[in-house]
C-alpha cells in the first residue's frame, strides 16, 4: 500500500493545476508533465503514476471536449470511426504494461518527451488543406465535414483521405497511451492533420474527442487492477480540472518561438533525467 | 435530438460529479484528521458503493473514478443508438464495436 503524506496531496494538486495550465499553453496534455513529476520528485512507483495519470486523462479530455462538440469543431464520424484503432491499442498496452520493467517504461517516456519537444518546435502543420480528394472508405463512410471558424467567420468545407494508414497509426497511439498514461493528442493531431488532410483545428478537437474514450479503456484495466491510488487520484482529479478550465479561458494564442525553445530545452532535461531513472532506479531528485 | 449536444453534456457532468466527490474525500480525510488510506482487495460496484457511504475516502474517490470511466462509455453507448435509430447501419457497428471493446476491458481486467 502506498503512503501518501498530506503535504504530497497539496502538492501533487499544485502541481496538476500548473499542469493543466503550460498543457494548454504548449498544446500538450497534462499526463506529459504528471508522469516526469509523479515518477521523479514524487517518487511515485511507475504503475501507479501511470494510473492515476490516466485517470485525469479522461477528465481533461472529456472537459475540453464538451467544449469543443458544442462549438462543432468535432468531427464526430471521424472520431468515432478511429477510435476503433485508438481503444484497441490503448487496451493492448494497458495490458502489455503489466509484463515491463519499470525501467523500459521510463526510458520509453524519455524518448516520448524528446519526441514531444521536437514536434512543438518544428512540427509541421496545415490550416487549411487543398485540392484533397477522399477515398474510398472515406467516401463510403462520410468522413469529411465541414466547420465553422471564428476566426476567419467562414464555413469550410474538408475531407479526408488515407483512411486505413491514418486507422492504424491511431492504433499505434493508443498502444503509447495506455503504455505510458498519456493520451495520445501529440500522435493524434499530427497524423489527422498531415496524413488525413483534416484542418488543425478540426484535428486536435477530434484528437481530444478521442483520447477521453482511450484514457477511459486504459483507465478501466489500471483502475481494475489496483493501480489507481485514491490519495494521488483524487487531488490530480480536481487539479487538472481547475487547470484545464483556467487554461482555456486564459490563453488563445501561441507562445512565441523562445518561450517555446525554453520549455522543449526544459522538457529534454526531464527526459534525460526519466531514461537516467529507468537505468538507474536509486536516482532521486 | 441533437448527438453534439447530449454528447457535450453528458460529458460535462461527468466531469463535474467526479471532480466533486475528489474534493468531498479529500476534505472528508483532512477533517478525520489524515489517516491511513486502503484499498479493498476485491473492488465492486457494490463494494465502493457502500464504501463511499461510510464516508471512506476510497470509497468516494473511486466512486468518482467510475462516474468519470463510465462518461465517455456512455457516450458511446449513446451514440450507437442514436445511429440505430437514424438507420446508419455502418455507424451503428463501429460504435457498437467499440462499446464492446471497452466492456470487455472492464471484464477482462475484473477477471484477470
Amino acid at each position: 500500500m502506498l503512503v501518501v503524506s498530506p503535504f504530497e496531496v497539496i502538492s501533487i494538486f499544485l502541481m496538476s493545476i500548473l499542469a493543466g495550465l503550460v498543457g494548454a499553453v504548449f498544446g500538450l496534455g497534462g499526463g506529459i508533465l504528471i508522469i516526469p513529476f509523479l515518477t521523479l520528485v514524487e517518487g511515485v512507483p511507475v504503475p501507479y503514476a501511470v494510473g492515476a495519470s490516466i485517470v485525469s486523462v479522461v477528465a481533461t479530455s472529456s472537459a475540453s471536449a464538451a467544449t469543443y462538440v458544442q462549438d462543432r469543431l468535432t468531427n464526430l464520424r471521424l472520431g468515432m470511426f478511429l477510435e476503433v484503432g485508438t481503444v484497441l491499442g490503448a487496451i493492448t498496452g494497458a495490458f502489455v504494461a503489466a509484463f515491463l520493467a519499470p525501467g523500459i517504461l521510463l526510458v520509453l517516456f524519455g524518448i516520448l518527451l524528446i519526441y514531444a519537444s521536437t514536434i512543438m518546435i518544428v512540427g509541421r502543420r496545415v490550416d487549411f488543406p487543398s485540392g484533397v480528394v477522399p477515398d474510398r472508405i472515406s467516401r463510403r463512410l462520410r468522413l469529411g465535414g465541414e466547420y465553422f471558424d471564428p476566426a476567419t467567420g467562414a464555413t469550410s468545407r474538408y475531407e479526408v483521405t488515407n483512411t486505413l494508414r491514418t486507422l492504424s497509426i491511431s492504433g499505434i497511439s493508443g498502444i503509447v497511451s495506455g503504455l505510458l498514461g498519456i493520451g495520445g493528442g501529440i500522435i493524434g493531431v499530427p497524423t489527422m492533420n498531415l496524413l488525413s488532410k483534416v484542418p488543425v483545428k478540426v484535428a486536435s478537437a477530434t484528437s481530444n474527442f478521442m483520447i477521453g474514450v482511450t484514457a477511459a479503456a486504459s483507465a478501466s484495466v489500471y483502475f481494475v487492477r489496483g493501480d489507481v491510488q485514491p490519495l494521488l487520484v483524487a487531488p490530480l482529479m480536481v487539479g487538472v480540472v481547475v487547470g484545464a478550465a483556467v487554461g482555456t479561458r486564459l490563453l488563445r494564442r501561441t507562445p512565441p518561438l523562445r518561450v517555446k525553445l525554453l520549455f522543449a530545452i526544459l522538457l529534454v532535461t526531464v527526459s534525460v533525467a526519466m531514461i537516467l531513472k529507468g537505468f538507474f532506479p536509486q536516482i532521486v531528485l | 435530438m441533437d448527438l453534439n449536444r447530449i454528447v457535450a453534456q453528458s460529458l460535462r457532468v461527468g466531469v463535474l460529479v467526479s471532480a466533486v466527490l475528489s474534493l468531498l474525500g479529500l476534505s472528508l480525510w483532512a477533517f478525520g484528521g489524515f489517516g491511513s488510506v486502503s484499498v479493498p482487495a476485491v473492488l465492486s460496484v457494490g463494494v465502493i458503493i457502500g464504501l463511499a457511504f461510510t464516508g471512506d475516502l476510497t470509497g468516494i474517490v473511486y466512486l468518482g473514478v467510475i462516474v468519470l470511466i463510465a462518461t465517455p462509455i456512455f457516450r458511446v453507448a449513446i451514440s450507437s443508438i442514436y445511429f440505430a435509430a437514424e438507420r446508419d447501419r455502418a455507424y451503428a457497428g463501429i460504435t457498437i464495436l467499440v462499446l464492446g471493446m471497452l466492456l470487455l476491458a472492464l471484464y477482462s481486467g475484473a477477471a484477470g
